[in-house]
């Protein structure tokens, strides 16, 4: 496909001629190549099944491409050591679809997780982390255990775990998807300002094609294994 | 605020189970090294208290009792020599006729007992042969030599015991760490995407499993000491002769074997949690 990409910058994340299959059986992804230009933010779409969370597991690096090439930041991460891949994974922010919060720890501990595994001293976060929960809308939940808490609050504990290390990728998978609209348009504009403020890279997959059709960002289609650019709005509109 | 609040979560009947094996192995090993420490310390007492005894019985008249006595005694090596009474013959006899004591009319072995350097006997059996005196020399050797194979089989029995305990020690917690890596595969694959490294993740369950070795291992030598004090004390109380307790009394080895359980424990339980973990995570991308 077509690079259109404007910016002398590098890109974020650009896959070149990425093919994946789980067996031997056919290809989830056949043929994606994308970019993603620094400080945009972009929609993936596509049927469920479609291989939208498969597209996104290669980005934030659970996945190996079987073919093709996967760069991060500038790095090609097919040719990088195991141990190498840990450090580009603490500049990529990841709100799974399934939330993954731990349990057994608190909105605050499980917020806090990502600085603490850098080994930074508790202190030296502390505020940013309980500062961030309260711009999510949860500063009087911090003690509250993910069982205790709602879809949409566990969602918003998630995506303040992704961003609390300034990443400069977001990648979240259909983070409205368990949410009523009125959520969903709360936490699509916690990830606008995200990107506006921040200038954090975004790449939000999912169905909502109203959610879609409201915003006005970049959107890649992905349908029989191959992506392409929706031609709707090409620059990122302002409201 | 929870500060720190562990990564890990506290663990349920899983780990109460692996805590009670991990203590009954220790305990296991603990006893067999007891044990171990008891048959050489007791091959060594034996030995040490029969070296240098030399008894010698004489076939020929009584007159050569007398003579071979004062040959012995002036044999070189020879520290003492003296013609056994009746009454001291007979108190060896007793284990063997009991307290009824030797029939008068019993022709009971002349013996004299001597003492002297290790060696000695042989000397002792050239200078009678050639004073022309018909004995038999025993210094004890091949007893030594038989008691010494016994307690040194003993030993070594129970050092393998040590060693196969110690491997299925081993085993068993790598199986658990599999297990308890398995039951908590989303913590390690979040913090695995969330950048963490190995060393880290691995850190996690090797802290955790240090703990429960060297805890379980400090109650399971604990509860072998007891056991064996327990056994000490009830043999002790029955007044017999017993042939491999006595030697079981607190001492340096013991406090070694007390000492290293926790630790050996406690650096295997680590040991099988970094390999299980690694080797789980070489497994993900
Ligand atoms: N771990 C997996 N193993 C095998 N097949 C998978 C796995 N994950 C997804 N798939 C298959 O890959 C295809 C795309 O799945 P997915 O990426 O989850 O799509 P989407 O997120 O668009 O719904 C589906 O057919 C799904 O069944
Ligand atoms: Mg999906």
């Amino acid at each position: 496909m077509p690079d259109n990409d404007l910016s002398t910058d590098e890109p974020v994340l650009r896959l070149d001629r990425v093919g994946l299959s789980y067996g031997p059986k056919s290809d989830v992804l056949a043929d994606v190549s994308l970019s993603l230009r620094p400080g945009s933010m972009t929609f993936l779409t596509g049927p469920s099944g479609s291989g939208k969370s498969t597209l996104l597991r290669l980005a934030y690096l659970a996945l190996r491409p079987t073919a093709g090439r996967v760069s991060l930041f500038g790095v090609e991460t097919n040719r990088l050591r195991r141990r190498d891949l840990a450090p580009l994974r603490r500049r990529v922010g990841v709100v799974f679809q399934e939330f993954r919060l731990l349990d057994h720890l608190s909105a605050y501990d499980n917020v806090a997780l990502p600085l603490r595994i850098t080994g930074r001293p508790e202190a030296s976060y502390r505020q940013d982390v309980i500062d961030l929960l309260g711009w999510v809308g949860l500063g009087d939940r911090l003690e509250a255990r993910p069982a205790t808490l709602s879809g949409g609050e566990k969602q918003r504990v998630a995506i303040a775990r992704a961003v609390v290390g300034k990443p400069d990728l977001l990648i979240a998978d259909e983070p409205t998807g368990n949410v009523d609209e009125e959520m969903g348009e709360r936490l699509y504009r916690l990830f606008r300002e995200l990107n506006r403020r921040l200038k954090t890279t975004v790449l939000i997959a999912t169905h909502d094609m109203a959610l879609v059709r409201r915003a006005k960002n970049d959107v890649l289609r992905l349908a029989e294994g191959m992506v392409v650019r929706v031609p709707l709005d090409q620059r990122e509109g302002q409201p | 605020m929870s500060r720190a609040a562990p990564l890990l979560p506290r663990e349920d009947a899983r780990e109460a189970a692996l805590f009670f094996v991990v203590c009954a192995l220790c305990f296991l090993a603990a006893f067999s090294g007891l044990i171990a420490r008891a048959a050489y310390a007791a091959a060594d007492a034996w030995t040490s208290e029969v070296a240098g005894e030399i008894t010698i019985r004489v076939r020929g008249p009584e007159a050569d009792t007398q003579r071979a006595v004062e040959i012995i005694a002036k044999t070189e090596g020879i520290a003492s020599a003296h013609a056994l009474t009746r009454e001291e013959s007979e108190e060896l006899l007793k284990p063997w006729l009991g307290a009824g004591g030797v029939p008068a009319g019993l022709n009971l072995p002349r013996l004299i007992a001597a003492e002297g350097a290790a060696g000695a006997g042989d000397s002792v059996a050239a200078a009678l042969k050639e004073a022309n005196i018909n004995a038999t020399v025993d210094d004890h050797e091949t007893w030594s030599a038989d008691a010494r194979r016994v307690t040194g089989t003993i030993g070594l029995v129970a050092l393998s015991a040590v060693a196969l305990l110690g491997a299925t020690g081993i085993a068993v917690i790598a199986f658990a760490t599999h297990a308890t890596m398995l039951a908590r595969r989303d913590i390690v694959e979040l913090l695995h995407l969330s950048g963490a490294r190995d060393d880290f993740i691995a850190g996690l369950f090797e802290r955790r499993f240090l703990m429960l070795g060297v805890q379980a291992g400090a109650l399971g030598a604990l509860l072998a000491f007891g056991t064996a004090a327990f056994i000490l004390f009830a043999v002790r109380q029955t007044d017999e002769q017993a042939w491999l307790l006595p030697q079981l009394s607190l001492s340096l080895a013991d406090g070694l074997i007390l000492g290293l359980s926790p630790l050996i424990a406690g650096a295997a339980s680590m040991f099988a949690a970094n390999l299980t973990v690694k080797r789980s995570l070489s497994d993900m991308v």
